[in-house]
C-alpha cells in the first residue's frame, strides 16, 4: 500500500495527486483497482494520462511471476539442510532443519524446549560451523549449560571457544524490542554486514509466546495484529535470507476472542528426543 | 533490481508520447531505498511501532504503511490528512522518530550493534558473577552454587513448609561481604501476605554475623576484619527495603516503579516478592485478565533482573489438580505461569522431613534434597547424633531404664 506521491512515476504530477485524493484515491492499489473512466470524469483528468500512469505503476509494483521449474532449480541450489545433532529429531524432521523454513517448538513448562534450542544451536555452531543468532526472551539461556553441550561434542578448548563465539545472543523482553531486533537483523543481512565471520544461518527465538501472551485477551485485537507482524517478520527472514528459524511457544488453549473458536495447540512431548 | 530493469523497459515503450516528460534515468523516488538515512530502519511497518490502536487505524485508513512515509509528511499535513489535532500529530511523529533513531543509532554503532553478545562473553560474565547462598549446602549444590542472578527463581510449597523463611534467609545472605563469598548487595522485599516478621529476620541476621565472625577468627585475614566492622545487625536490617502491597493493583504499581527505585539504589542484588499468588487468587472474576497481568508482570520482572543484574525470587502457593482418579498438588496460578519462572523449586513434606525439589532449571538436573529450619534460619539437615544408649535396643528386663525427670 504505497501512497501516491509526486514523482513516483513520470506523468504523476502533484496536481493530479490532489485531484485524485479529493475523490478518495490515495494509494497505488486504489488507483489500479478503480475504474479509470469514472475517475477521469470525476477528476477531469485525461483518460490517456491515467492509463499511462497505471501501466507504469503496474510494471513497477507488481510481483514478478516465476516458473515452477525455475523455483525448483533455485531451491535445489540455495536450500541447505542443517542437522540438529540429534538423530531421532533429524529423522522426525526429515533429515534436519531446512533453511527458508520456520520450525516451531511447543511444549508444557519444563518439557525441555530451551534444552532442545541450546543443543541445536551448539550442534549448528560446532559441527556445521555456521553462525547462530539466539534471541532470548525468558532468561533461560545459560552459557554454562551451552558450554557443557559443546564439551560433549569436542574435547579441545579452542574448538569450544570458537563454537561459543559463533553464537550471538540478544536479550529482548517485549514485543516491540523483538520486532526491532528482527528488523535490525534484516538490515544487517541485506547490507551483508559481515559480523564476526559470516552471515547468520540459524535464528532461534526462545520464546515467542513470552512476549506475545501479555497482549492477548481483552477487547483489543492488538495482540493478534502484533503476533501476525512477528510471524510475518520471521517468515520473511527465513525466506529472503535462507535462514532456518526456530521459535518456541507454550502449550495453552488460545481463545481468539470474537471468532469464538477455541484453538488448541498440540504440545510436543519429550519422548521424540 | 528487477524493478529498475522493468521500469526502464516500460519507459522505453512509453516514448511514443512526446508530450509526457520522460526523464532519462531514475529521478523518481524509489519506494524501497532512501539514500543516506537509516535505510531499512525507515521501512518499519506501522504495525510494529508502539502507537495507540485508534491512531493506527486512522493512519492505515489514510494509506500510510511505513514509518518512512509518515516522517516525510510534516505534522500539519499529518493532522489535516487523518483529522487529529496538531499536538497529537507532533507527538506521534516524535515517537516514530525516536524509534527509528534508536534503530539507526544501534545500526550505526559497532558491528555487534544488535546489542548482542557472543555466548563466550556471556559465559565469562556468568562465571564472574556470584550466587546468593542459602546456607543449606545441599540446596546450593543442586542449584549450581546458590540462587542465580539475572534469573527468576520461583519457590512453591504448601503452607508452613518454609517459603517465607527461605526468602528472609536470602534477603540476609545477599548482604554477606564479598570476602566471605557473598555479594555485598542490598535486598528489596515486597510483601503481599504480611508474613514478614522483623524479629525473625533479626535472629537470622545475628546468626549470619556470628557465622562470619567464626570464619574471620579461623582465617585471621585483614579484609575479613574490615568487612566485619560494617557487617552488623543494624546494617543488615537497614539494607532490606520493605514494601507492603495489599492488592494486585498495588503490586503491579510497585513492580512498575521498581526500575526507578533500582536506578537510585544500584547495590540491590535481590528482589523478593513474597506471595505472588495471594493477590491474584481471590476475587478475580476475569481469568483472562489475570493471565494477561501475570504474563506482563513476568516479562517486567525478567527485564528488571536482566537490566540490573539481580536475582528475583517469587513465592507461589499450591493448588490441587483433580485428575480422573486422583488429585495432585501443583503450583498455583495455572500452566501459563509455569513458563514465567526460569527456575522452579518445590518445597514439600515427606513424613516429618522437609524436602526441596528442583523442578525446572535450564542448567541443572532435577533432584531432591532435605533441609531443615532452625532458630538460626535455613540450614542443612544435621545427621542425627549417635545413639546415647546403644544397648537400649536390647532391653535388659531386670534393669529399670533410667528416665530423665522433667525439670519444672
Amino acid at each position: 500500500m504505497v501512497m501516491l506521491q509526486a514523482g513516483l512515476c513520470p506523468g504523476l504530477t502533484a496536481e493530479m495527486i490532489q485531484l485524485l485524493k479529493a475523490s478518495g484515491i490515495r494509494t497505488v492499489v486504489d488507483l489500479i483497482s478503480s475504474d479509470l473512466e469514472e475517475v477521469a470524469q470525476k477528476c477531469s483528468l485525461s483518460y490517456k494520462a491515467l492509463v499511462a500512469v497505471r501501466r507504469v505503476l503496474l510494471a513497477q509494483f507488481s510481483a514478478f511471476p516465476i516458473n515452477g521449474v525455475h523455483l525448483y532449480e533455485e531451491l535445489k541450489s540455495s536450500m541447505a539442510i542443517l542437522s540438529t545433532g540429534n538423530k531421532s529429531l533429524d529423522t522426525l524432521l526429515d533429515s534436519g532443519l531446512y533453511t527458508g523454513e520456520v520450525m516451531e517448538l511447543m511444549g508444557a513448562p519444563g518439557s525441555g524446549k530451551t534444552q532442545v534450542c541450546l543443543s541445536i544451536a551448539a550442534s549448528v555452531s560446532h559441527s556445521l560451523k555456521q553462525n547462530v543468532l539466539f534471541i532470548d526472551s525468558t532468561g533461560g539461556f545459560t552459557a554454562s549449560r551451552l558450554l557443557q553441550l559443546v564439551q560433549f561434542r569436542t574435547e579441545e578448548e579452542e574448538e569450544q571457544v570458537e563454537a561459543l563465539q559463533r553464537i550471538q545472543v540478544a536479550h529482548v523482553f517485549d514485543i516491540y524490542k523483538m520486532l526491532a531486533a528482527l528488523q535490525e537483523l534484516r538490515h544487517c543481512m541485506s547490507q551483508q554486514v559481515v559480523c564476526s565471520g559470516g552471515p547468520v544461518k540459524l535464528l532461534v527465538v526462545d520464546s515467542v509466546s513470552a512476549v506475545v501472551c501479555p497482549l492477548f485477551g481483552g477487547r483489543q485485537s492488538e495482540g493478534l495484529a502484533l503476533m501476525m507482524q512477528l510471524a510475518r517478520e520471521l517468515k520473511t527472514l527465513a525466506r529472503e535470507f535462507g535462514l532456518a528459524t526456530v521459535p518456541t511457544g507454550i502449550k495453552v488453549e488460545l481463545d481468539i476472542g470474537g471468532y469464538g473458536a477455541l484453538e488448541e495447540r498440540p504440545g510436543a512431548s519429550g519422548e521424540e528426543l | 533490481m528487477d524493478r529498475l530493469r522493468r521500469e526502464r523497459h516500460v519507459l522505453g515503450a512509453g516514448r511514443a508520447r512526446p508530450e509526457e516528460e520522460v526523464a532519462p534515468g531514475p529521478t523518481w523516488v524509489a519506494p524501497c531505498r532512501k539514500p543516506g538515512s537509516g535505510g531499512r530502519a525507515m521501512q518499519r511497518d506501522l504495525g510494529s511501532l508502539p502507537l495507540a490502536p485508534a491512531l493506527r487505524a486512522r493512519l492505515v485508513g489514510a494509506g500510510f504503511s511505513t514509518a518512512q512515509e509518515l516522517l516525510e509528511v510534516g505534522p500539519c499535513e499529518l493532522s489535516k490528512e487523518i483529522g487529529i489535532s496538531n499536538e497529537e500529530a507532533l507527538e506521534t511523529l516524535q515517537v516514530i522518530r525516536q524509534e527509528c533513531d534508536s534503530d539507526a543509532a544501534r545500526m550505526g554503532g559497532d558491528p555487534t550493534s544488535l546489542r548482542t553478545c557472543t555466548a563466550l562473553e556471556l559465559l565469562e560474565q556468568e562465571q564472574a558473577q556470584g550466587f546468593v547462598v542459602t546456607f543449606c549446602s545441599v540446596l546450593d549444590d543442586i542449584l549450581g552454587g546458590g540462587v542465580q542472578l539475572t534469573k527468576i527463581t520461583e519457590i512453591c510449597g504448601a503452607p508452613g513448609v518454609g517459603k517465607t523463611q527461605l526468602c528472609m534467609q536470602l534477603a540476609v545472605d545477599v548482604q554477606i561481604p564479598e570476602c566471605f563469598g557473598g555479594l555485598a548487595g542490598e535486598a528489596v522485599y515486597i510483601d503481599t501476605e504480611g508474613s514478614f516478621m522483623v524479629e525473625r529476620v533479626a535472629d537470622i541476621a545475628t546468626a549470619c554475623v556470628q557465622h562470619c565472625q567464626l570464619i574471620a577468627e579461623a582465617h585471621q585475614e585483614e579484609d575479613h576484619h574490615k568487612a566485619l566492622e560494617t557487617f552488623s545487625l543494624e546494617s543488615i536490617l537497614s539494607h532490606i527495603y520493605y514494601f507492603r502491597c495489599h492488592d494486585y493493583t498495588e503490586l503491579l504499581a510497585q513492580i512498575y516503579l521498581l526500575p526507578d527505585f533500582l536506578s537510585e539504589h544500584s547495590k540491590v542484588r535481590l528482589v523478593a516478592v513474597d506471595g505472588i499468588a495471594f493477590p491474584f487468587r481471590h476475587d478475580f472474576e476475569d481469568l483472562s485478565l489475570r493471565t494477561r497481568l501475570l504474563n506482563g508482570l513476568a516479562q517486567q520482572l525478567i527485564s528488571i533482573a536482566n537490566d540490573h543484574k539481580l536475582a528475583v525470587i517469587l513465592t507461589n502457593q499450591m493448588t490441587t489438580r483433580i485428575g480422573q482418579s486422583q488429585s495432585t498438588l501443583v503450583p498455583a496460578l495455572g500452566e501459563s505461569w509455569g513458563h514465567a519462572a526460569t527456575i522452579r523449586l518445590i518445597l514439600h513434606w515427606d513424613n516429618n522431613q522437609r524436602l526441596a525439589t528442583l523442578y525446572k532449571s535450564p542448567s541443572q538436573k532435577e533432584s531432591t534434597v532435605p533441609y531443615c529450619i532452625t532458630p538460626h534460619g535455613f540450614r542443612d539437615v544435621q545427621p542425627p547424633p549417635p545413639s546415647q544408649t546403644p544397648e537400649g535396643s536390647e532391653m535388659n528386663p531386670r534393669k529399670r531404664p533410667r528416665i530423665e525427670e522433667d525439670k519444672q
